[in-house]
């Protein structure tokens, strides 16, 4: 019986190494030359929060009204704090560097953005002058894959660091994941 | 002695009268005090209604967000999760609870005591009655999307954006106007196709949506379970937007865009703070 069932076994690991091979079209989507691939980055780059003097707007993403302050997310790369106290002459103040922030939201002077899977506390009784006063680790689940399905991507190593984000990149050989 | 005779006569007709006053001004009064309860709870929904933002020393975000907070309470919705922090104290906020969900979470919108919760697979209704431990009402099931969603009174308004990244093959992208006001048992009333819908706003008898690099479409739902196309802006790309006051606040390709808006549907852009 033993030697039945590892036959079985057999059969069926060959099986599926015949069936499946590496460059085979998953689900039917067929690769087309192009791949996500991770983003990496160090925790310490990570960690790194800067803030700065206004910055332009490059990539403008989720808005967050705290009157008379807009709270504009760059996408991806922090915050930019906005005086709105005429909407005709609006005022760019601050801008808070935060790696993989894409949202935020404010009570009294406390403001909470993420950063990748860390919540961050800031202090922003003077707008101008955001102060980090807390960093809670992993509060945020994420994913350790791209945003995107149907898609094929470089699979992540974890000692290659933490992923940050994904871009789309052409590459030649059919990578091994896919969602 | 006839003035004798009359006085306890006088009296008792006195009495008498104070009595039947008595009767009269007990039920005038407990009247009174219904009303006067009712204008109470008339006028708290009413104020209720007016706005998403439950409180008022929180700030208020765009449909597109991920954190929202009611009164002491931040919700976080992560791709699969809902993440619950009491922030009574403000600067140190304490895990509440967490509730997993299905992956392919996308947005959170509170609206009076429930959250309404956008995934790619459906929208998700929430009791946050008891905000440190929101209830799991219904799930609106719909085709695989990205879809933030907004709500107003009885219907919520959702839009189901297609597209490689979203939603395999060549299906449409679309609003559907959802009934909400058996928050148990949703059900769609209405839908209509989009182009490329991405965060959306609703005020009164108007309805915005943010379509991406295409522009910004203003919609009439005076009929608010069929809206009707008023303005398409294809010179402002928009990918969120807040409106409140007539007060329109939008972000996209182009920077951040500030529009005033009337009676009149007339839109003044008031400034904006152009991509550099």
């Amino acid at each position: 019986m033993q030697k039945f069932l590892l036959f079985l076994f057999w059969i069926a690991a060959s099986l599926a190494c015949t069936t499946a091979p590496a460059t085979q079209p998953i689900n039917g989507i067929p690769f087309d030359g192009t791949a996500y691939k991770p983003i990496y980055s160090s925790a310490e780059d990570l960690a790194k929060v800067k803030i700065s003097a206004a910055e332009p707007l490059a990539e403008p993403g989720k808005i967050y009204l705290f009157d008379p302050y807009i709270f504009i997310n760059e996408s991806g790369k922090g915050i930019h704090i906005i005086d709105n106290s005429d909407p005709k002459n609006p005022k760019n103040l601050s801008f808070i560097s935060i790696t993989g922030n894409y949202d935020m939201a404010v009570k009294d002077n406390w403001l909470y953005a993420d950063n990748l899977s860390n919540l961050l506390v800031f202090d922003i009784g003077d707008p101008k002058a955001p102060k980090l006063t807390k960093t809670i680790e992993n509060a945020i689940p994420i994913n350790s894959f791209p945003p995107h399905t149907n898609i094929y991507f470089e699979c992540p190593e974890a000692k290659k660091g933490i992923v940050v984000g994904w871009e789309k990149v052409t590459i030649s050989e059919q990578p091994k994941c896919f969602r | 002695m006839f003035q004798m005779m009359i006085h306890p006569l006088k009296n008792t007709t006195v009495m008498r009268e104070l009595t039947t006053m008595k009767r009269k001004i007990v039920p005038i009064l407990f009247l009174g005090l219904a009303v006067a309860g009712l204008l109470l709870i008339l006028s708290s929904c009413e104020s209720s209604d007016k706005s998403s933002d439950l409180s008022p020393q929180a700030g208020v975000g765009g449909s597109m967000a991920r954190f929202a907070i009611t009164g002491n309470t931040l919700y976080i919705v992560s791709k699969q999760s809902l993440e619950v922090y009491n922030i009574t104290d403000g600067g140190s906020p304490v895990k509440a609870v967490k509730k997993n969900m299905n992956v392919g979470i996308e947005t959170i919108f509170p609206y009076q005591s429930h959250l309404f919760i956008g995934a790619n697979d459906g929208m998700y209704i929430y009791n946050n009655s008891n905000p440190n431990d929101p209830q799991l009402l219904s799930k609106f099931t719909h085709v695989q999307s990205c879809d933030p969603v907004v709500v107003q009174g009885k219907y919520a308004y959702v839009t189901l954006r297609s597209g490689a990244l979203c939603r395999p093959g060549n299906t449409l992208s679309s609003l559907d106007v959802v009934d909400v006001s058996n928050p148990s048992n949703p059900a769609m009333v209405h839908s209509q196709v989009m182009s490329s819908p991405f965060g959306l706003g609703v005020s009164g008898n108007k309805l915005f949506i943010c379509e991406g690099d295409q522009g910004f479409r203003v919609m009439d739902i005076s009929n608010p379970i069929l809206p009707v196309q008023k303005h398409f802006f294809a010179e402002i790309p928009s990918y969120d937007v807040i409106v409140r006051n007539k007060h329109l606040i939008i972000t996209g390709k182009g920077g951040l865009f500030q529009y005033q808006f009337d009676q009149d549907d007339k839109y003044e852009l008031l400034s904006k703070i152009p991509v550099l």
